[in-house]
Order: structure tokens, then C-alpha cells, then sequence
């Protein structure tokens, strides 16, 4: 018994006799019948149905949309060691917060003045136990966080994008974390976990600059005092997304550094002029010393001991885009220690100007090519120019020696 | 025998030359076109089309590059945005449908009042963006703190913003009915809107690129100054009309299909070529896609191209269809239309499955994300990868007519919802299981997209003949199309779709997406930012499925409705010739 196919181009194997009359009535078997130049039976009260219906669409979908998109300005959950601070949605008018207790905003009914109309009534009963990631996500206008003394957990993405932040300040009771100068590290002083993106802007203040000049415009002062930043001899890993979007040039890591996470160093970046940013990493250093090394200020490289190009020795773990969109670091060295190196790890460090590349247009590695490939490397951890209309990967040095310093 | 067939391809081609060569410049009998014209459709339609695509690169949407790379607007406040000037849509839609339908012409006691409207909206607009609002209003007052804890905007910015649209729609509501009624006498009514937008569209383009409204460092102010900008923007437009031109190109039926298909597919290839060079140029940017001089310079330089080529040729491309004078357009009243549209089963069918669907808006272009956050795509690569994924869909477009006739549309659709749900979550498990394998992960979801695509193809077409058929239904129960009346679905199914849309959104707002994109780059934020909404979409899709089962409408019923068709025109034509009415533009089949 077989089934019959359809076949949709059949024509009709009958033909329909319409008398004059019924053209307009007349009603296809299976299909509802027309219904032309007729009135419609109580079209009056359909018409208001409608107008109801729609009507009460429309105010219900405003009135949850409006609740749905309206968030407190401090959300927290309730977990098992005290509050986890989950949002933070800034009134557009709070430059500095403190993560401590449940916090409430208060408005001054009597005060017209917008910025300071409002104060932050505190639940000591509720103490904040930790700070969910994202907690606060693309904020521009907080310049200043302090965190309490039992906040016991910051997930590395927390102040992820705040564009403004210049310092987090940590209640020195903390038992796990603390400050330098407003970085945010461990309280071993092992894990740097957050340098604000605005940092430079506090430096400024504090060392007397005005204005932000453009890279071209930048000095040698300026680069010492703004853009220079040591990495404590303590510390043994570069949080995940630690030091991106900041607008340091020069960066010294201690040798015992041995994590560098992801996108540590991602994309640092400050004015090219005023239209436009560039890539500020010029370049990376690291340095040897026996001397206990705590203050990140950099006066002078002698201070710092023995001081080499690029990634300290030691090193083992370089994250996924750890080091990637830094078009102006002009030269990498990957030491024989280096066992991890993930995707995308120095994408993008390199660009094309006048026919020339410039950037990283050669990674040195100081393993040979066998024991390099006993390294794990993840896709595209090299950056690629363009060639013939395609893209390649640089060429690895293996077994190369470490340039020496100028 | 192949030297017979090989000498009778020649005369064909010979044939064909001397008949083009023939008729040049005047049609052969029967026919309206002369095969000059076929040149101009060629190059002004795939220049139109071309420029309008390249136009796609610039919108006031999170996922245009000069949104994600420049602007970095908060994810979340274009659903806010979208809130605010819901309500106001309403009215303006009504008004705008009112015009539109009677094509711009409008008594004058009407035209004046509508005028009078609009100018007032634009009025209002303009004083909304020159006057702080806020300043009336208690600024510690609940409705007032309220704005400001919206995302990324702020009381001030909410009232610019639902100025700027008062303002959007008083302006081009007004544009509407004074160039409608001064161009289309002379230009047509589908042609009439390119002159009257292209050179401030082109201004538009330049300035969009060079107007460094992006680096205001405040967020709220940025928002509502981009927001009317692309307002300002938006009001002109560069559609693809000529294309909607040639479908009146001749009363001829064969020689508008043949219009169609020959020279209307060939001058896509314009835009086919473009697609591969631009990504080409922009690779070779030192910041590619987020290089500002894409902006400043590629998209501005080759829009103006097109859109010089567009008004050279336009005015060669004539529509000819007969129909009655503009004036006397039949007018169709309002709650007739209404109740006609509404006792179309299909058309609620088919809002059904875009409520259904509606569980996916407000998701992250996922090809986007694949192809410029897991592969970092730029240049040739990219041009060829998105040349390869498009490509699929056309060899399965030969093929089409026998699925079609295979198949009932029912079968079709059911097979297309469900391979969407397969191929999605194939697609989420690859991003959850080898997220940060990028070979991978991305091999699998370029292989899915392949497959996805040329499954795509007869569906698509599959739908384009079902909405014909869904007309011609209408025509049998109401006596008319009434496509603008299917517009009242998006009534009903508008309030619940904007809601449905702040879900996903608010979502991502949780995992780290807002305005900086750059939040892609970590592996295990893709994840959740990606692979999550996906699953919900494959769940829409298995949905989706449902409301199909009730699909009824088969070829059978639509040759009886086209019979019945037939017959009222024939006897309305026989009753018109009987009482001396022209008779023009009655077409029995």
C-alpha cells in the first residue's frame, strides 16, 4: 500500500459554477466565509474590546517594563557568612561608595542640589561578606571605593570597566585584602587584583599635574611619576582583567611573578589627542632584587636591583589575551619557564605604518623548537600582519637570547 | 547531434543579440521595456541596493560598530529608549497610517490639522532638547530618582530622549506629506523618496563619522545626544525603492517576472562584490572594525558612490503599471479593515509564531560575536567566511520548486523551526562545552551556520509565496488585501514584545554586559552572555513549532480561492463594460 506524495501544483479537477449573485458570499469548504460591504454584528462592543485590550496592553507592558528595568542603587544577596553585594546602578551623582553594610540611599527633600542631595543610611546588623562579579559594570561617574572590614571575597571581575575609578581603599582590619596607594592586592600582597583604570588621574592630583597631556606631549617626568608602575617584589600573580584599560607605559614585574591571568594587561590605552585614544604600553619590564620592594613608585631602575626586557623569569602561566591590543610594545621574550600560554595571549601587537610593521614582529622564545612544544599554546597566541591579502603569524626565535637593555 | 545543438545555442545567442540590438531603444510589440532600460535597472537598482546595505553599517543599535566600539552605549538602555517612545508610537503610528493610505493627499481642512500636529511635535521636541525639563520637577522626588537610576540615563536624558522623538516624528510626518504631494506626481510613489533624501542623507553619513559626539565623557548626555543624532539621521532614507519600482514596471506579467529575474538578481552582485571588498579595506585599518575611519572614511566615500549612481540612473526607470489617479484611490474604512485583517486565521497564525519567537530579542548577534570575538575576523578571512556562509543558501534555491511542490507549507515551516532548535543548540553546547577551544568551538558553529543557511533557502521562499496566497485569502474574505491593516497584529503583540525583550537584556546586564563589548574576550563570560540566551531561542523555536500544526491553508483551497477570485472579476468587469465604467487595470486571470 503506498502513500500518495503530495503534489502542491496540481490544478483543480473541478470547476466551481458561482452564480452572479453569491460572488461575494460564496464560502470556500474549509475556509471561513467572506465577509464584504456587510456590517459587522455588534461592532459597537467589538469596538470597544479592542480598544480595551489594546489599551490595557500597552499600560501593562509599561508599567513591567518600567519595573524591570528600574534597579536599586545598592542590590545585595543573602548568603551563608553575611551579604554578597550583587549591583551597584549609580544615580548618575555617586563618586565614592563604601562597601561595608547593606546600604540604603536617602534623599534631602529640602536640599535642590542633585550632587550632594542624598546620604547612605547603613545597617550595621548586615554586614557585606563579598562582592559578586560585575558588581559594579561600565560605572563612569565612582572615582573612589573602600571596602569594609569584613568583606571577606572580591571576585577579580567586580569593578569590571569603571572608567572614573581612581582608588579602592581597604579598611586595614580586612583579613584578606588591602591597598597600595589604591591598587587592590591580597593581603599577602601575592595577588594584585585590581589597579583602577583611573589611577592616573589620582596620581595627578597627587603629584601636582593638571591636566592629562597627549602621549606625544607626555614627559619624562610625567611617564616616571604617572605612567610607571612597579609591581611589588610580594606579588606572584596579575589578577584577571588587574591592570586593563589603565594608561601605564612602563610596567615592572618582580621576578616570582608566576601568573600572569587573563587579560591582565589588555589593551592599556590614554589620549592620542582629543578625538581619539592609542596604546600606551611602551614596554615591559622585569627586575631581580633581595630587597624587600613594597612601594610601587618608580624612582630609578638601580633602585629596583637587576632590571631585563620583558617577561620575567620564572613566569608560568601567561592567560588568554593577557597581553593583547598593545601595539606599542616593541619587543616580547617568553623565559624557558613559561608552560601555559593561552588564546590570543599577545594578539594584536603588532600594526602596519607605511609599509612597515611595527609592534612585536617576532616572538623570542627561550626554549628550542622541541622544548617549546611541550608548552601548551592556545589559538592565535601570536599576533598576525597581514600577507597577501591573508593574515600569518609572526615567526618564533627560538632558543633566543634576552636583549639587553639600552 | 551536439554540433546541431551547438549551432542551435549559437542562433539563440545570435538571435538574442540582434533582438536586443532591435529593440535598444524601443520594446517589441507586446512588450514596455526596451532593453536600455534593463542597463539602467542593472546599475541603479544594484546601486541603491548596494548603498542601502552599506547603510546597515550605521544604526542606532548596540551591535553597530560605531555603537560597540565608539559610542559604548549601555546594552540595557536601548530597551529604556525603546520604553519611552512606545507610547508615543501608538498615536504616530495611527496618524502616519491615515497618510499613507491616502498616499499624502488629504483634504485640505485635514492636511492643515495634520500639519498642525506634527509642527506642534516638532515644536515640542526641539524645546525639550534646548530647555532642561527637569528643572520643573522636584529633583529628590520619587518619579525624578526614579529616571535617574534608569541605565545609563538620567532624568535629563529621559526627557531629551522622548523630546527627541516628538521631534523625529512631528519632522518626518510633516516631510511626509510635503514631498509626498509635491514629488509623486512627478516621480512615482515609490521613486519620490530618493530625492527628497539623498544629499541630506549623504551630509547625515559624513557627519555621523566625524561629529565626535562619542567623546562625551558623560554617559546620560551621550545617550540622548546619539540618540538624536540618529534621529536626525533617520529621518532621511535611502531604501531600496527602485527595486519596489520594477515591480510595476510593465503591465506585461511575463516581462516583469523577467525584469526580475535577470536583470534585478544581476545587479545584486554589486553589493556582492562589495561585501567582499569593504571588510578588505577595513583589515587593512590599524584598528580595523573599531578603526573610526571606517567611519570617516570607507562607509562615507563608497555610500556617496552608490548614491551618485543611484540618482544618475533613477530617473530612467519608469513605472508603468496602469492604475486609477491618486485622488481616486478607494478609501477603506478604518474598523472595517480592522475586523477584515482579524478574521484572517493565518495572519494570527502567524502572529502567534512572532510572539513565539520575540523569546530571542534583545540576544547578541551571534555571528558577529563569532566571527570578530572567538575567530577575531578581519579582512579577506572575513569577507570569505560570511561570502562562504551566504553562499550556502543558494545552491538549495534551485531546488526550491521541488520542495515546494513536494512538501505542504506546514511540513516546510515545521522542518525550519526545528532545525533552527537543532542547529541552535548545537551551536550552545559547542560555546558550553568548548568555549575556549576556539578551533574548535568555531569549526563547529561556521559548519552549523552552513547548515543552518541552506536550510534556510526554501523555507524563506516558501514564506515569500505563502504571504502572497495569505493576500490573496484576505482578497476572498474581505474583498481587498489589506496589508497595511496587518499592521494592527503589531498592536497587540508590540506591548508584550517589548517586555519579552527586556528579559535577555537584563540578563546579560547580570554577566557583565553592558557597554564595553570587550567583556566577550573572557571565555567564561561568553559563555553565559551567549550559550544561555541561545538556549531560550532554541526553546522559542521548538515552540514555534506548535502554532504551524494548525496551518491548514493548501494548495487545494488556495485554487479555490483564486477561482472565486476570478469569478468576481469577471462579473464586475462584465457589470462595469455593461454600465460604461472604465474598465482599466481589471486583470481576470
Amino acid at each position: 500500500m503506498s502513500k500518495k506524495k503530495i503534489d502542491n501544483t496540481e490544478e483543480l479537477d473541478q470547476v466551481i459554477n458561482i452564480p452572479d449573485d453569491e460572488i461575494w458570499t460564496y464560502q470556500v469548504e474549509g475556509l471561513a466565509a467572506p465577509h464584504i460591504g456587510k456590517p459587522y454584528k455588534n461592532a459597537g462592543a467589538k469596538k470597544a474590546l479592542l480598544a480595551i485590550i489594546i489599551l490595557i496592553a500597552v499600560s501593562l507592558s509599561c508599567y513591567f517594563s518600567v519595573r524591570t528595568v528600574q534597579s536599586d542603587t545598592f542590590e545585595y544577596k543573602e548568603n551563608s557568612q553575611g551579604y554578597e553585594f550583587s549591583k551597584f546602578s549609580n544615580t548618575g551623582y555617586i563618586k565614592e561608595i563604601t562597601i561595608d553594610y547593606v546600604t540604603e540611599i536617602e534623599y534631602d527633600q529640602e536640599n535642590p542640589d542633585v550632587t550632594s542631595n542624598f546620604t547612605f543610611i547603613k545597617d550595621e546588623t548586615m554586614p557585606i561578606t563579598s562582592i559578586r562579579e560585575y558588581a559594579l559594570n561600565c560605572d563612569g561617574v565612582v572615582e573612589v571605593i573602600n571596602i569594609g572590614p569584613e568583606v571577606l571575597e572580591i571576585d577579580g571581575k567586580s569593578f569590571y570597566s569603571c572608567w572614573a575609578l581612581q582608588r579602592i581603599e581597604v579598611d586595614e582590619n580586612n583579613p584578606n585584602y588591602c591597598d597600595l596607594d589604591g591598587v587592590l592586592y591580597s593581603k599577602d600582597m601575592k595577588t594584585l587584583i585590581c589597579y583602577p583604570p583611573n589611577h592616573d588621574q589620582y596620581l595627578r592630583t597627587k603629584f601636582g599635574y593638571e591636566t592629562e597631556p597627549y602621549r606625544a606631549d607626555a614627559t619624562e617626568e610625567y611617564i616616571r611619576d604617572i605612567q610607571t608602575y612597579v609591581v611589588p617584589a610580594t606579588v606572584e600573580t596579575l589578577g584577571e582583567l588587574s591592570m586593563n584599560y589603565t594608561n601605564l607605559r612602563r610596567i615592572y614585574l618582580p621576578e616570582g611573578l608566576k601568573r600572569i591571568e587573563t587579560l591582565a594587561l589588555f589593551k592599556l590605552h590614554e589620549p592620542k589627542d582629543q578625538w581619539s585614544n592609542t596604546p600606551s604600553l611602551d614596554n615591559i619590564y622585569s627586575y631581580k632584587t633581595d630587597a624587600e620592594i613594597l612601594d610601587s613608585a618608580f624612582t630609578s631602575q638601580e633602585a629596583l636591583g637587576e632590571v631585563y626586557l620583558s617577561l620575567p623569569e620564572g613566569l608560568e602561566y601567561i592567560g588568554s589575551d593577557a597581553v593583547s591590543y598593545n601595539q606599542e610594545l616593541p619587543y616580547v621574550y617568553i623565559p624557558s619557564s613559561v608552560t601555559y600560554i593561552g588564546h590570543h595571549a599577545f594578539w594584536d601587537t603588532l600594526y602596519e605604518e607605511g609599509g612597515e610593521l611595527k609592534g612585536v614582529t617576532e616572538m623570542n622564545v627561550a626554549a628550542d623548537e622541541d622544548a617549546f612544544k611541550d608548552v601548551k599554546c592556545g589559538d592565535s597566541w601570536r599576533p598576525q600582519y597581514d600577507y597577501m591579502l591573508f593574515k600569518k603569524s609572526i615567526s618564533i626565535n627560538y632558543s633566543a637570547q634576552r636583549e639587553n637593555l639600552e | 547531434m551536439s554540433n546541431n545543438s551547438g549551432g542551435s545555442l549559437m542562433g539563440k545567442v545570435k538571435g538574442l543579440a540582434t533582438e536586443i540590438k532591435t529593440h535598444w531603444n524601443t520594446p517589441a510589440e507586446g512588450k514596455y521595456v526596451p532593453y536600455k532600460e534593463y542597463k539602467d535597472i542593472f546599475i541603479a537598482v544594484g546601486s541603491n541596493y548596494a548603498g542601502s546595505k552599506i547603510l546597515e553599517y550605521i544604526g542606532f543599535w548596540a551591535s553597530c560598530y560605531l555603537i560597540m566600539h565608539h559610542y559604548k552605549l549601555p546594552y540595557l538602555t536601548f530597551s529604556v529608549i525603546g520604553i519611552i517612545n512606545m507610547p508615543l508610537g501608538y498615536i504616530t503610528a495611527l496618524i502616519w497610517w491615515f497618510v499613507c493610505d491616502n498616499l499624502g493627499f488629504l483634504p485640505k481642512k485635514t492636511e492643515r490639522k495634520i500639519y498642525a500636529v506634527y509642527i506642534a511635535m516638532a515644536l515640542f521636541g526641539i524645546s525639550t532638547i534646548v530647555f532642561d525639563y527637569t528643572s520643573l520637577f522636584n529633583p529628590t522626588s520619587p518619579f525624578i530618582t526614579y529616571l535617574n537610576g534608569l541605565e545609563g540615563m538620567n532624568a535629563t536624558a529621559c526627557f531629551k530622549t522622548f523630546g527627541t522623538h516628538f521631534l523625529y516624528s512631528g519632522w518626518v510626518g510633516a516631510r511626509n506629506i510635503f514631498w509626498r504631494k509635491k514629488l509623486i506626481p512627478k516621480f512615482g510613489r515609490y521613486k519620490y523618496s530618493l530625492y527628497s533624501d539623498v544629499i541630506p542623507k549623504c551630509i547625515m553619513v559624513v557627519l555621523i563619522g566625524w561629529l565626535p559626539v562619542y567623546n562625551i565623557p558623560d554617559v546620560a548626555t551621550r545617550v540622548w545626544v546619539a540618540n538624536l543624532l540618529f534621529a536626525t539621521y533617520n529621518v532621511f532614507g535611502f531604501g531600496n525603492v527602485l527595486e519596489t519600482c520594477t515591480k510595476s514596471i510593465s503591465p506585461n506579467l511575463q516581462e516583469r517576472i523577467f525584469v526580475r529575474s535577470y536583470p534585478i538578481k544581476m545587479s545584486h552582485f554589486a553589493h556582492s562584490i562589495i561585501a567582499i571588498i569593504l571588510p578588505v579595506f577595513v583589515g587593512m585599518l590599524r584598528y580595523e572594525w573599531a578603526d573610526i575611519n571606517l567611519y570617516r572614511y570607507i562607509i562615507p566615500i563608497t555610500f556617496i558612490a552608490f548614491a551618485v549612481f543611484t540618482m544618475f540612473f533613477a530617473g530612467r526607470i519608469k513605472e508603468r503599471i496602469p492604475q486609477p489617479p491618486i485622488e481616486k484611490k478607494v478609501e477603506i474604512k478604518f474598523w472595517d479593515g480592522l475586523f477584515g485583517v482579524l478574521r484572517n486565521k493565518y495572519l494570527l497564525i502567524n502572529t502567534v509564531v512572532g510572539l513565539i519567537d520575540s523569546l530571542g530579542n534583545g540576544m547578541l548577534p551571534f555571528v558577529t560575536i563569532l566571527y570578530l570575538y572567538t575567530f577575531r575576523l578581519s579582512g579577506l578571512p572575513y569577507s570569505l567566511i560570511v561570502a562562504l556562509v551566504s553562499f550556502a543558501g543558494t545552491p538549495p534555491d534551485f531546488l526550491s520548486p521541488y520542495f515546494l511542490k513536494r512538501f505542504s507549507y506546514k511540513q516546510i515551516m515545521i522542518f525550519y523551526q526545528l532545525s533552527r532548535a537543532i542547529g541552535n543548540a548545537a551551536i550552545a553546547a559547542a560555546i558550553w562545552f568548548c568555549g575556549d577551544n576556539l578551533s574548535l568551538c568555531g569549526t563547529i558553529c561556521i559548519v552549523v551556520l552552513f547548515f543552518m543557511e541552506m536550510t534556510k533557502t526554501v523555507p524563506t521562499t516558501a514564506g515569500h509565496d505563502m504571504n502572497v496566497r495569505i493576500g490573496d485569502y484576505q482578497m476572498y474574505l474581505s474583498g481587498e488585501r489589506l496589508e497595511s491593516f496587518a499592521g494592527i497584529f503589531g498592536w497587540f503583540t508590540g506591548p508584550i514584545t517589548s517586555f519579552v525583550g527586556l528579559i535577555i537584556p537584563i540578563f546579560l546586564l547580570k554577566f557583565g554586559f553592558n557597554s564595553n563589548w570587550e567583556v566577550l574576550f573572557v571565555d567564561a563570560s561568553r559563555r553565559s552572555i551567549i550559550a544561555i540566551p541561545i538556549i531560550v531561542d532554541v526553546i522559542g523555536f521548538a515552540l514555534m513549532t506548535i502554532p504551524y500544526l494548525f496551518w491548514d491553508y493548501d494548495s487545494k483551497k488556495q485554487n479555490m480561492v483564486m477561482e472565486v477570485l476570478k469569478r468576481r472579476a469577471e462579473v464586475t468587469q462584465k457589470k462595469a463594460e455593461e454600465e460604461g465604467v472604465s474598465t482599466d487595470g481589471v486583470y481576470t486571470g
